[in-house]
């Protein structure tokens, strides 16, 4: 999988290609401890080149979930392909998830609804 | 009929190069895109249950899987070597919102067509996926 960052305004964005299997989801997560110990708080992640996700991928992404509560952060999910949006639906993680249909519109969502103090 | 067997050692790497090994066995028989992503899901959950609960990710025990792909299904055998197969499935608790685990075995049900456990005689599991290529699976919201 490839992770490719950068920042928009205050926030961290991740764009992420390929697969999120439990290999990848390590990967990510490590990524993502970095950015907290960075004290970035705002992430979001970028999965319109999410190829192929399972429950190792869909663990990762709860777990950085769960991390960015405890610093009270948030993390914003977008783009994700018919296929991938579906195993979040059957999962049911489409309910504590904040997936929007577009980058832009994720993003424009820190602005609207700011970080919790 | 295509009948292939691979065998993988249990590190995570090995998810990676086994869909890799089976998506090419797959186009090549011209598969269906959505049953084959479906397919590799459902695979790849059955094979890091193997890796996981049932090899402890001990890199020399093997992971088998067996494919046949026909006109009809297709059939995938996945096969670990660990032991207390079936309790690790009976004991299986259900996955909260929260759980980082846990959601493997329900989506390997909803995408395939049958999902059948058994113990081989040393105490692995060996799980036995059936996909049907005529209603491609979508349809089987179960």
């Amino acid at each position: 999988m490839d992770i490719k960052m950068r920042e928009v305004d205050e926030v961290a964005v991740l764009s992420l290609s390929g697969r999120l299997d439990l290999a990848n989801g390590s990967t990510l997560k490590d990524q993502l401890k970095q950015l907290f110990a960075n004290n970035k708080t705002s992430i979001h992640l970028n999965l319109a080149d999410v190829e192929f996700i399972n429950s190792s991928g869909l663990g990762a992404l709860v777990s950085i979930m769960k991390e960015v509560r405890l610093i009270k952060g948030r993390l914003t999910l977008s783009n994700p392909a018919s296929y991938v949006q579906e195993i979040f639906e059957i999962t049911q993680l489409s309910h504590i998830f904040e997936i929007y249909s577009t980058e832009e519109e994720a993003l424009s969502s820190f602005h609207t609804t700011p970080v919790k103090a | 009929m295509i009948c292939r067997e691979f065998e993988y050692p249990s590190t995570p790497d090995s998810v990676g190069a086994m869909l890799d090994e089976l998506t090419a066995v797959l186009d090549g028989a011209e598969v269906d895109r959505s049953l084959t992503r479906r397919m590799l899901l459902a695979v790849s959950e059955a094979f890091t249950n193997a890796m996981v609960h049932g090899n402890q990710l001990q890199p020399q025990e093997p992971i088998k899987i067996r494919l046949a792909v026909n006109e009809t299904d297709i059939v995938a055998d996945i096969l670990d070597t660990g032991k207390g197969g079936l309790d690790r499935i009976k004991n299986k608790k259900p996955a909260t919102s929260e759980s980082e685990s846990g959601r493997g075995i329900d989506l390997i049900r909803h995408f395939s067509a049958s999902a059948k456990f058994a113990e081989s005689s040393n105490g692995g599991l060996k799980v036995t996926l059936t996909f049907l290529r005529a209603n491609n699976n979508t349809l089987s919201y179960k």
